[in-house]
């Protein structure tokens, strides 16, 4: 039997979830070569329905699917395993991931480098006590992978970045080197944080902050200035954990 | 045509409901007022009792006619403990499971970034004052296991840390009766990950000698 639109066993992240009607759920989902689009999975609020174990995010999985449109019908979804749920703040980090995802991508774009930047992310949150790393990182190659900012070892004209050299980087264009006063939003950052940066070298603390900044600016510019959920519960325990 | 606008009125009001589009809210209205008007008054005076007598307890926040919920105002439940869920139909589970004795906290809600629900949404600060009231020695956190509720027991936790009260979780791993073969995948492997010693833990004071 043919299914129309039918889509069989592909790599997927579940991304949010929401009840709809009585006992289904409506998931948004993002896979390699259909993008990030919604699902519907019929039954699956039964007490045993058999998905309950297998709809959860950051955990991979192998989604089929059928059904036109903006919503279609998941068919089946298996668990892939080999990565440990995320609990405390690495769970907080991952609602970070998928926010910035559910914001920076567009509905059924195809985004395979965009996948496996996510996918990297969280086997990596999972793992690492360096999450601060794993943020930067993959808030930076998301951006690049979607075409929201270019290589850092390069500048405006095209020339290597100098590491002794200061650059002033502005928002969805490369950066050029410092020179006086520089009008609209910012960073001013040294070459060699801004190399250490696109070598996904975050060993030092002064490479951290940078990249913190210029991310920020980055995202600020694209997204606006309205508040990253998850970023504001993220910097809430922090607070009352220092 | 164009409806009444009381019929009209009815219909955006049953849309109010979760998971009730314009066509569900309309058979609804259809239902209540032709074949079931004997229901549909029970429902608006259901309703207007529940709006107008229901508060939430001062102690435990849950839904209760009294400024006490019969939980909270029974003196044979044991103060120290503070169990803190998502929602009454929790609490309820829980007094069916007949596992525990203390006393309960309702968030009536979780945290949900990606649903804008965020800390001062789930009645945190009610909860803290009601788990600092030195009374309480342990705060056992039996929120969901999904990553909201997860997320909700790890913001309860940080705010409890080192101000008086133990803080446990309830734990999670293999269903009770359960086969290898036959238990979810996800669950089996977390059972893995959050195993259990067997092995008692060294006493100094039981080595001989
Ligand atoms: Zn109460």
């Amino acid at each position: 039997m043919s299914q129309q639109g039918r889509v069989d066993r592909q790599p997927g992240y579940l991304l949010h979830t929401q009840p709809y009607r009585e006992t289904s759920l409506l998931v948004e989902v993002f896979t390699p070569q259909h993008g990030r689009f919604t699902l519907v999975a019929r039954g699956a609020r039964r007490p045993r329905a058999d998905v309950r174990g297998v709809l959860l995010p950051f955990q991979p999985l192998t989604l089929s699917w059928f059904g036109k449109g903006e919503v279609r019908t998941l068919h089946t979804a298996e668990w892939n395993g080999g990565v440990p749920q995320l609990s405390g703040i690495r769970l907080v980090c991952g609602f970070y991931l998928n926010e910035l995802m559910l914001k920076l991508t567009a509905r059924d774009d195809a985004e395979p480098r965009a996948f496996t930047i996510y996918d990297q992310a969280v086997r990596a949150l999972a793992q690492t006590h360096s999450l601060s790393s794993v943020l930067r990182r993959y808030e930076l190659r998301l951006l690049q992978a979607l075409g929201y900012a270019g290589s850092f070892a390069c500048d405006l004209h095209g020339e290597l970045i100098d590491p002794a050299a200061d650059y002033l980087c502005r928002g969805g264009a490369l950066p050029e080197r410092a020179s006086g006063e520089a009008a609209g939003p910012s960073v001013c950052l040294p070459g060699a944080e801004l190399l250490a940066i696109e070598a996904d070298d975050y060993a030092a603390a002064s490479t951290r902050r940078a990249a913190r900044s210029l991310l920020r600016l980055l995202l600020t510019d694209l997204l606006g200035e309205e508040p990253l959920a998850s970023r504001e519960l993220l910097q809430a325990i922090n607070a009352i954990a220092d | 045509m164009k409806n009444p606008p009381a019929l009209d009125q009815l219909i955006a009001a049953l849309k109010v409901l979760p998971g009730v589009g314009p066509k569900t809210a309309q058979r609804m209205a259809f239902h209540l007022l032709q074949r079931d008007k004997a229901g549909a008054d029970k429902l608006a005076r259901a309703l207007d009792r529940a709006l107008t007598k229901l508060t939430h307890c001062e102690r435990c926040n849950t839904f209760s006619e009294t400024p006490l919920c019969s939980i909270c105002a029974d003196p044979e439940r044991r103060p120290d403990q503070l169990c803190v869920v998502e929602m009454p139909a929790d609490l309820m589970t829980l007094e069916q499971a007949k596992c525990y004795q203390g006393l309960y906290f309702v968030l009536m809600g979780r945290i949900s970034p990606l649903d804008n629900i965020g800390p001062k949404d789930v009645n945190l600060d009610k909860l803290m004052v009601r788990a600092l009231d030195e009374v309480v020695e342990e705060v056992v956190i039996a929120t969901n296991f999904t990553a909201e509720g997860e997320v909700t027991a790890h913001m309860i936790a940080e705010l409890l840390k080192e101000r008086g009260p133990k803080v446990s979780r309830i734990a999670r791993g293999m269903p009770v009766g359960g086969e290898l073969e036959y238990v979810d995948l996800s669950t089996l492997a977390q059972a893995v990950y959050e195993r259990k010693s067997l092995t008692p833990p060294a006493d100094p004071s039981a080595q001989p000698g």
